[in-house]
């Protein structure tokens, strides 16, 4: 008995460091955010009660609607293009394993990903910049009469959607090219000696093993759409007008501009929500058990 | 030359083309940096600076708390880094290497927030910070990187897969749980630890909203917030900020270039799966 | 260089200044740090935090002060922390919530009205009355400053500045366009002359209405030419916009048209930087702006805005310094009374603030300073900035508790039809809309 009671001590104290990080850091904050959310906060602390008017007044206020859609369409346009070319690259770094230079451009095309939001952001606001960013430029040069991306409504969140491919599609390349490597070569040499083509061994093999590998990519995609912010906040600070105010730069906005703390932490509480519902949906997809 | 062996080459220098194109923005930075003020603006833009200037680097230097950005953000990192290890490897070991009720069920509750970034938090970490007076200070920063279930699960992962028979027979020669983990599962598990490593270190190195919103001082600044500030004072005077960009790009290429393989190799296991 | 500063009123300073700058430091460094503990063992030191939103230049001249400050008073150092400006209302706020406020902070003085509660009201703090203790007296301030740093009848204000929009002007493209460079436009119809003549005959641009293209700018740009009308953005009440009427609609189309009838520039263009490369004209831009003129190399004149309308007018504001709320556990009585001597101390001091930060003094001995008057910044520049100032053509932006926000929900559309993608109507309209929500909300 009481060695038991010694075992549950030990497994406490293994686990209680961590959790009392995640209680303090993740679980607290998610429970206070709500409590904050339900409150019309002076900042000097004398705070009063609303209830849900603050997620009222998100729903009535068309700024809210506007960085939701603006937050989707990123999403959107973000998501196919970083688990696309991450794949497309996948393929090639996969096709060419057998040469030495392969490793070397796996690491060019690597690289950007390690760069942090703010260079990201700098560099293609210079590379787009309306006057003499070098895109815009060669562009001109090719007969073409490109629109000023960053100042053009319709073209801010698209260009800010080619950055961000640009910066982590070398990460979800690592990815797919570890799942291509779990890929058994007998399952090719099997599907060659039946005479299937490449294409038909892409689909009909690679696909479904890589099934997993691109929802999880997906996922993780997905979620970081959502909260996208820092290149917004560098390339567009949400302009031309409001085209590419997204969810993480109203909540910005409102709390630490505006001073709306309840507002923006329920901006927060919406995107948690958001976010978990996605968590779920890709428990579900992926099959938790398989991890336990 | 066969046609196989042709359609290869062919690919590889496409490929590697396409890589030239990929990295040609990074270089663009560079070069930038070092180009004087009207060449920036020059038409045609010229790739390779014609009068290289170490100018826009001094002014950076000079008038910025550059360093110092640089050592913050090596603190943060550097405290993310060792926090998560420490605090994730027993977690990772008691979900993984012991038998308890509970166990799987409390996993999956940790689980379940693997996913939830940062981002939707920041507004109840500011007040938590600002009561318990840690705005405006490195722990700010990093205590909330640190219970990120991420570890855990990667170091589990890999607890998972190493015999049962190394811990029996330690068990049998009189091993506590402590000195199993520390003389059987650590050693084993090392590339597991350097993947953990290198993740949480990459994450707190490029952290930028929380950073922004819990840092206010310049001196304070990591360097993307920094950057952020330079951007503040230049905006398009891109021959400074392309050479504040490259300063702090600069470590990261170099440490690129030497830990290549350990680096990707790393950043695959976290990938995998 | 700089040439466009995201903190609204900074400078950048040329090397030399900051190579004077570090200099200066290192021997202040170095004879403080030889006294100091002689100073220690006698006297207990008080030492007051001081954060304020400046940077760049302005940061690098309020360095300059407090460094002297420091050097100077034994008893009582201060501690400067700049913020950066985005957040720095927010991050005030914060402080005062969890009583670790700063001794020393600055206000703008169209914030007043919401920030008021995060301040001590000085002429009736529980140290009694700060202002006569620290021989603060009003007299010796800029009166229009000085009057609008009081809410609902207390003092929390002590103005330490001017700022303000003016004409910059490049001489040889007036000359070039057959222009009298010594005879800047003052009226609107020489202006649209003078505009039209550097278009044609130059082939530059020839005007650029508010620095450059962030949306707040071109409110700014929208706002002097529409309060010059005699426009005002909301009811005296402040419960409802006042801007969609004729009057709204007049200054809005007229720095449209600028853009897309008379093409005296295109939109998304940065005013600063075209300035400084000599290939604009005529630019309503800052004060702060001096430094970086001066360092581009530009044969450039300096005078008032034009009449555009009724009443000549520009887009201008003030700092201010301040005492946030101190709860008794960090700040007794005489650390108060030592928090209002060191802002009478800085405002002493403030003609160095004028020199290198290119603002107006709101402390009139620093203003009229032999060093100040004798600078190069006073007399091409902060001379008909203070004249502008003198003569009330100055128009503060909104002084509301929802400022900030009303402004956010005007930008977006003045910004839309700058670019022309909204009719000036429709884009008045919508921000009117917008307004009237926040408002009600």
């Amino acid at each position: 008995m009481k060695r038991r009671y010694g075992r549950t001590v030990e497994i406490a104290l293994f686990i209680l460091p961590f959790a009392a990080f995640w209680i303090l850091f993740r679980l607290g904050p998610v429970l206070y955010g709500f409590f904050i959310s339900l409150y019309r906060w002076d900042p000097l602390g004398d705070a009063k009660f609303i209830g849900a008017r603050n997620y009222l007044n998100l729903a009535r206020d068309p700024r809210f609607w506007n960085a939701l859609v603006n937050t989707l369409e990123f999403a959107a346009i973000a998501i196919p293009l970083i688990v696309g070319i991450g794949l497309v690259l996948a393929l090639f770094i996969f096709a060419g394993r057998k040469r030495r230079v392969t490793t070397w451009l796996e690491a060019g095309f690597f690289f950007p990903y390690l760069l942090t939001v703010s260079v990201v952001g700098l560099i293609w606001r210079w590379l787009l910049d309306p006057d003499f960013g070098v895109v815009l430029i060669t562009l001109r040069d090719m007969g073409i009469s490109p629109p000023v991306f960053l100042n053009e409504p319709r073209w801010a969140i698209p260009a800010i959607a080619l950055a961000t491919a640009w910066w982590l599609a070398g990460y979800r390349m690592l990815l797919f090219r570890a799942a291509l490597e779990d890929i058994p070569d007998e399952f090719y040499e099997a599907a060659r000696i039946d005479g299937a083509s490449g294409p038909r061994i892409f689909f009909s093999i690679v696909v479904p093993l890589l099934r997993p590998a691109i929802l999880f990519a997906l996922v993780l995609t997905t979620i970081s759409g959502f909260i996208v912010f820092g290149q917004v906040l560098i390339m567009t600070a949400g302009g031309p007008g409001r085209a590419s105010e997204v969810l993480a730069m109203y909540l910005y906005r409102f709390g630490f501009e505006y001073l709306e703390m309840g507002q923006a932490a329920a901006v927060g509480m919406v995107l948690f929500l958001i976010i978990l519902g996605l968590t779920m949906v890709s428990f579900r997809w992926l099959g938790y058990e398989s991890s336990l | 030359m066969t046609a196989s062996k042709l359609g290869s080459r062919l690919l590889v220098a496409v490929v590697a083309a396409l890589a030239l194109l990929w990295v040609a923005p990074i270089a663009w930075m560079f070069t930038t940096g070092i180009k004087p003020a009207p060449e920036i603006f020059a038409l045609p833009p010229t790739w390779i600076p014609q009068r290289p200037t170490l100018d826009h680097v001094r002014e950076v230097l000079s008038r910025w708390p550059f360093l110092r950005w640089a050592l913050n953000s090596v603190v943060v990192a550097g405290a993310t880094t060792v926090l998560s290890v420490l605090v994730s490897v027993p977690a990772a070991y008691a979900f993984s290497r012991l038998r308890w009720r509970g166990r799987d069920a409390i996993f999956l509750v940790f689980l379940s927030s693997m996913l939830i970034p940062l981002e939707v938090n920041v507004i109840p970490l500011y007040f938590l910070m600002n009561r318990l007076h840690l705005l405006n200070t490195y722990p700010a920063v990093f205590l909330p990187m640190i219970g990120m279930p991420i570890g855990i699960f990667l170091l589990r992962q890999f607890y998972i897969n190493i015999p049962g028979e190394l811990d029996d027979a330690a068990r049998v020669d009189g091993c506590g749980n402590l000195r199993i983990l520390w003389h059987v599962i650590l050693p084993l598990s090392r590339p597991a630890l350097a993947a953990l490593v290198i993740y949480m270190f990459t994450f707190a190195w490029n952290e930028f909203f929380w950073s922004m919103i819990a840092l206010s001082s310049p001196q304070m600044f990591t360097l993307p917030i920094g950057l952020r500030a330079l951007q503040g004072a230049y905006d398009i005077d891109y021959g400074v900020l392309m050479a504040g960009a490259a300063l702090a790009v600069l470590p990261t290429l170099m440490l690129f270039l030497f830990l290549r393989g350990s680096i990707i190799r790393g950043i695959t296991m976290t990938a995998h799966k | 260089m700089g040439w466009r500063e995201e903190l609204e009123h900074s400078t950048p300073v040329s090397r030399r200044t900051f190579l004077k700058t570090t200099a200066a430091a290192a021997a202040v460094a170095a004879v403080g740090s030889a006294r100091i503990p002689s100073v220690m063992a006698q006297e207990r030191v008080t030492t007051l935090d001081y954060y304020t939103l400046f940077h760049s230049g302005d940061a690098a001249a309020m360095e300059r002060i407090v460094r002297l400050f420091n050097t100077e008073n034994r008893a009582v150092k201060l501690n400067l922390l700049q913020g950066q400006w985005a957040e720095y209302y927010a991050q005030l706020f914060a402080a005062v919530g969890s009583g670790n406020a700063p001794h020393v902070g600055i206000c703008h003085s169209s914030r007043v009205m919401d920030v008021y509660r995060a301040l001590t009201p000085l002429e009736e703090s529980r140290a009694g009355n700060l202002l006569d203790a620290a021989g603060i007296r009003a007299p010796q301030y800029t009166k229009s400053v000085w009057d609008a740093g009081v809410f609902e009848g207390k003092r929390y204000l002590v103005p330490l500045d001017t700022h303000m929009f003016g004409m910059w002007y490049n001489k040889d493209l007036f000359r070039r366009a057959g222009l009298d460079p010594d005879k800047p436009p003052e009226s609107r119809e020489d202006f649209e002359r003078a505009a039209d003549a550097i278009k044609t005959r130059t082939g530059q641009f020839a005007f650029h209405p508010a620095e450059d293209a962030l949306p707040r700018k071109l409110r700014r740009a929208w706002e002097y030419l529409f309060w010059g009308g005699g426009g005002s953005l909301l009811t005296p009440d402040g419960k409802r916009a006042a801007f969609n009427d004729e009057r709204g609609l007049r200054a809005l189309d007229y720095l449209v048209g600028m853009i897309h009838r008379r093409g005296w520039n295109a939109p998304g263009t940065d005013g600063f930087k075209q300035f400084a490369a000599g290939q604009l004209g005529m630019l309503i831009a800052g004060n702060w702006y001096f430094p970086t003129a001066k360092a581009a190399g530009v044969n450039f004149g300096f005078h008032y805005v034009p009449k555009f309308f009724e009443k000549p007018t520009t887009w201008g504001d003030s700092h201010n310094l301040v005492i946030p709320r101190q709860r008794p556990e960090r700040a007794s009585d005489d650390v108060l009374v030592a928090a209002a001597k060191a802002i009478k101390w800085i405002n002493e001091r403030s003609s160095i603030w004028g020199i290198y930060g290119g603002h107006i003094p709101a402390f009139l001995p620093a203003q009229r300073a032999k060093d100040l008057q004798e600078s190069e910044t006073w007399q091409i520049a902060l001379s008909k900035f203070a004249y502008m100032a003198n003569q009330g053509w100055l128009h503060y932006p909104l002084v509301h508790p929802l400022a900030p926000r009303v402004h956010a929900a005007v930008e977006p559309h003045i910004q839309e039809a700058y670019n022309g993608r909204l009719t000036p109507k429709d884009a008045l309209t919508r921000a009117e809309a917008e307004v009237n929500r926040v408002l009600i909300g």
